[in-house]
């Protein structure tokens, strides 16, 4: 009896600290390891006005928080209903502090704690994740480019935010002398092709490449056991692709020194250059795991004192 | 719309089985708080009373207490006095009237001999009996006159006329009489015995055994005509558990079963008030309470509990005036407890030792539960109080239960259904949609070109594939909803569902073979 009385406390507290949890809109902070899971997974197909695309965007962020803030309002709900539920056990409690025998209220109790768990996880589904900053950059890459976009032309491409990390992305896999797997990951997390103003078209592929070690099972040495070794990551890095078809009445390449293969521009540092064929092909990596939308349209700027602008 | 609509039949579904439930619970009565009370009228220290009857011993129309250990007999007044007290050595003790006055007297078998007591005085029927030590005795009202039964520790059997002469004798066995009881075939009155070495005896008047048994050692044996058709039934509980019922008429047996534990007590309790068939309750030695209902033929158990050690005594009173009897049993660590029809268990207060006697009956114009324990005899009001209209709590409760799941499906249709993760931002022009098209096919040799060159897993490629495919086959629908002309370029998998190129004959992500 004890023991069952103990079991169902238990239940109770951890339903409690869940609903108040559910109420509070406590949830556990992205960690730096695997942030980029921790960010709503959201694929955007772009083939649109510059226009058009701000405002879907904003229009889509502002549907999901919209979803999110009718869930918000009845979130102390389900906490009351588990009150009440505790109101029904106290009246049985009495009934049997008085000498009587009831459980009718303690059943109608449960009941109601079923129903504001089925509540809770209901608007805990409702709740979105935060988006990943890459959504608000790439909105200012776009508005960056607006003005320079042939008239009534559109961009085209997508803006992929669906994980870096996901089993549809993986580019290759080694095996090491131990056979331990080690995984590389190719995120092409935006990708953009516009006809500009002048008459050029520009390609602008982000990539993403992560490496990560898979989780195994390693024999100890000396007790023989076997430990499971967790997953690890192993790093990851930015990877750009700029390619300039270029408009031969009006511009001519004239390659520089502030612009060439082993220049650092913001945080990228060029790795290949090609301005062979009435086009600029430009491969730049750089060290770090997230690139702001500053550092990509700097880049896309300076790819620009290649070009020398004809007389007319 | 469906979405809306679906929390509210779920709801609907949820708050009618809810509902039904509580219907259930309502009308079938089993959602009761009905609690037993017992207040002490008056209470006698008397240790362990191996015999007690409230029964009127005076003939004044009043019950008096008649109660019994191994040292004494004592009678009591109504209010708790005590009428009279008389030593003798180990009696054992059976009511019956002796001299006809229809008022009961007391036959008392002693070491040596048979005492009767009519009103406080004591009377010697016979001394120097030829017995081992008493077990057992009993007046049986044969046809031909009562006679007393005597039964001593050592399966011996003698029978005395009112006047001490001996009858007749018999030995049922090597060991203690356990069971004495007068058993009626056809109407007329035999006597049963049974002894602990497992005999059941049944004989006549004069002595002669009508049929005999052997079972298992015997515990405890008990005659009553359940069905009331004139033939006694003989229940009998083993040391092993085994309950039986045998037929006075042959001693056929008519109903067994095994318990499980060592048979204390059988008592008959009108458990059903429906009084054309009788109850009987057992009680084990480890403390399991049965109910068993007797239809004539055979016996089914009605329900089971159980009490915290060995089941001493059991006695059936209306305690709520509804008909029917409630058992009272009480055990041998003092608790006493009420079952109700259903078998649902009430406490009593406990007592502070084992419960050795309890009995009903009317004492000073109230009914009382007498309850006699190691130290003391207790005389208990008990009486039955409820919380009126509580059998409707359980509609209550439903009607709560479904209104909070009915206001949860309300909030839940309310909260607008989260967007896709997919954004289509899609321009209808003909010449966006041209470039738009152009960029995918463009992507889709792109992927190529990486899963040739090895820079892409196997399942990298189809699954960037099959997204740009989509999109393209997205692009061909927007062209045709536009009205413009395009050279369809993708087809639908029958089997997956993703999109597949125009000519391909198996579908690259589910293996599915084409065939059109």
């Amino acid at each position: 009896m004890l023991c069952v009385v103990g079991i169902f406390g238990i239940i109770a507290i951890m339903l409690f600290v869940y609903l108040l949890n559910t109420a509070r809109k406590k949830t556990p902070p992205p960690s730096a390891a695997t942030s980029i899971k921790d960010y709503a997974p959201v694929y955007v197909s772009i083939a649109d006005k510059p226009n058009s695309i701000l405002r879907g965007m904003d229009q889509f962020a502002k549907d999901l928080r919209k979803t999110e803030s009718a869930g918000d309002k009845w979130r102390w709900i389900p906490m009351i209903i588990f009150l009440i539920g505790v109101g029904l056990l106290g009246i049985d409690l009495i009934v049997d502090l008085l000498g009587y025998f009831s459980i009718t209220f303690t059943g109608g109790a449960l009941a109601l704690w079923i129903a504001a768990f089925v509540m809770a996880r209901n608007l805990r589904r409702s709740d979105s994740k935060d988006f990943s900053p890459r959504y608000q950059g790439t909105k200012e890459i776009i508005r960056s480019l607006r003005d320079d976009l042939k008239p009534d032309s559109t961009f085209l491409g997508h803006l992929d935010l669906t994980g870096a990390t996901l089993k549809t992305k993986v580019a290759r896999e080694t095996k090491d002398t131990q056979g331990r797997t080690t995984q590389m990951f190719n995120d092409e997390w935006l990708s953009l092709k516009a006809k500009l103003y002048d008459g050029n078209v520009l390609r602008l592929a982000a990539t993403q490449r992560t490496k990560k070690r898979m989780s195994y099972w390693k024999r100890s040495r000396i007790s023989g056991k076997s430990k499971l070794k967790p997953e690890k990551f192993k790093g990851t890095e930015q990877r750009l692709k700029v390619r300039i078809v270029v408009n031969p009445e009006a511009y001519t390449i004239v390659p520089n020194a502030t612009f060439r293969q082993g220049q650092n521009i913001g945080k990228y540092t060029i790795t290949a250059l090609d301005t062979q064929g009435g086009m600029i092909n430009i491969l730049a990596d750089s060290p770090f795991a997230e690139i702001e939308q500053e550092n990509i349209l700097n880049f896309l700027k300076s790819s620009y004192s290649l070009l020398q602008r004809k007389a007319v | 719309m469906k979405r809306k609509i679906i929390p509210f039949i779920v709801a609907i579904v949820l708050s009618c089985l809810v509902m039904l439930v509580a219907g259930l619970f309502s009308f079938s009565g089993l959602a009761t708080a009905e609690k037993f009370n017992a207040d002490v009228a008056w209470s006698q220290p008397y240790a362990a009373a191996e015999s007690m009857k409230s029964i009127d011993l005076t003939g004044d129309g009043q019950e008096e207490l008649f109660i019994q250990n191994n040292q004494n007999v004592t009678v009591y007044n109504g209010d708790g006095s005590q009428l009279w007290s008389l030593n003798y050595p180990t009696p054992k003790t059976t009511l019956g009237d002796i001299n006809n006055d229809n008022v009961e007297d007391i036959v008392v078998f002693y070491s040596n001999g048979v005492d009767t007591i009519i009103n406080g005085q004591a009377a010697t029927v016979t001394t120097g009996v030829n017995l081992g030590a008493p077990a057992r005795v009993a007046v049986i009202r044969f046809p031909s006159g009562p006679q007393i039964l005597l039964g001593d520790t050592s399966g011996n059997l003698l029978a005395l006329a009112l006047n001490g002469q001996t009858l007749w004798n018999a030995n049922i066995g090597t060991e203690e009489i356990r069971g004495m009881d007068d058993a009626k075939i056809d109407g007329q009155t035999y006597f049963v015995s049974a002894a602990h070495s497992g005999s059941i005896i049944l004989f006549d008047s004069s002595g002669q055994a009508v049929w005999s048994v052997n079972q298992n050692p015997i515990r405890r044996m008990r005659a009553y005509d359940l069905n009331g058709d004139g033939n006694s039934e003989i229940i009998s509980g083993s040391e092993y558990g085994d309950l039986k019922i045998y037929s006075a008429k042959d001693g056929s047996v008519l109903f067994e079963k095994s318990l499980g534990q060592a048979i204390s007590e059988v008592r008959e309790v009108e458990i059903n008030g429906e009084p054309s068939a009788r109850e009987f309750v057992v009680g084990g030695k480890e403390g399991g309470v049965w109910a068993f209902a007797f239809d004539g033929a055979t016996a089914k158990q009605i329900w089971s509990g159980s009490l915290s050690d060995k089941v001493t005594e059991i006695a059936g009173l209306d305690i709520n005036e509804d008909g029917k009897q409630e058992t009272v049993l009480g055990d041998d660590l003092g608790n006493v407890a009420v079952f109700t029809e259903t078998g649902s268990r009430n406490n009593l207060p406990k007592h502070s030792s084992g419960i050795t006697r309890i009995d009903i009956g009317k004492l000073n114009g109230a009914r009382y539960v007498v309850i006699a324990d190691g130290n003391e005899v207790q005389t208990n009001q008990v009486h039955l109080s409820s919380i009126p209209g509580f059998q409707y709590t359980p509609l209550i409760v439903g009607l709560v239960v479904s209104a909070i799941i009915l206001i949860i499906a309300a909030i839940l249709a309310s909260i607008p259904p989260k967007p896709e993760a997919k954004l289509s931002l899609q321009d209808k022009s003909r010449e966006s949609l041209e470039a738009e098209r152009r960029m995918l096919k463009e992507s889709i040799a792109d992927v190529e070109r990486l899963r040739k060159s090895g820079e892409m897993s196997g399942e990298a490629y189809l699954a960037r594939l099959k997204r740009l495919r989509g999109d393209l086959a997205e692009n061909e629908a927007a062209f045709k909803t536009a009205g413009y002309q395009v050279k369809t370029e993708t087809f639908a998998c029958p089997n997956c569902g993703g999109t597949l190129e125009l000519g391909m004959d198996k579908c690259e992500y589910c293996g599915q073979v084409i065939l059109s």
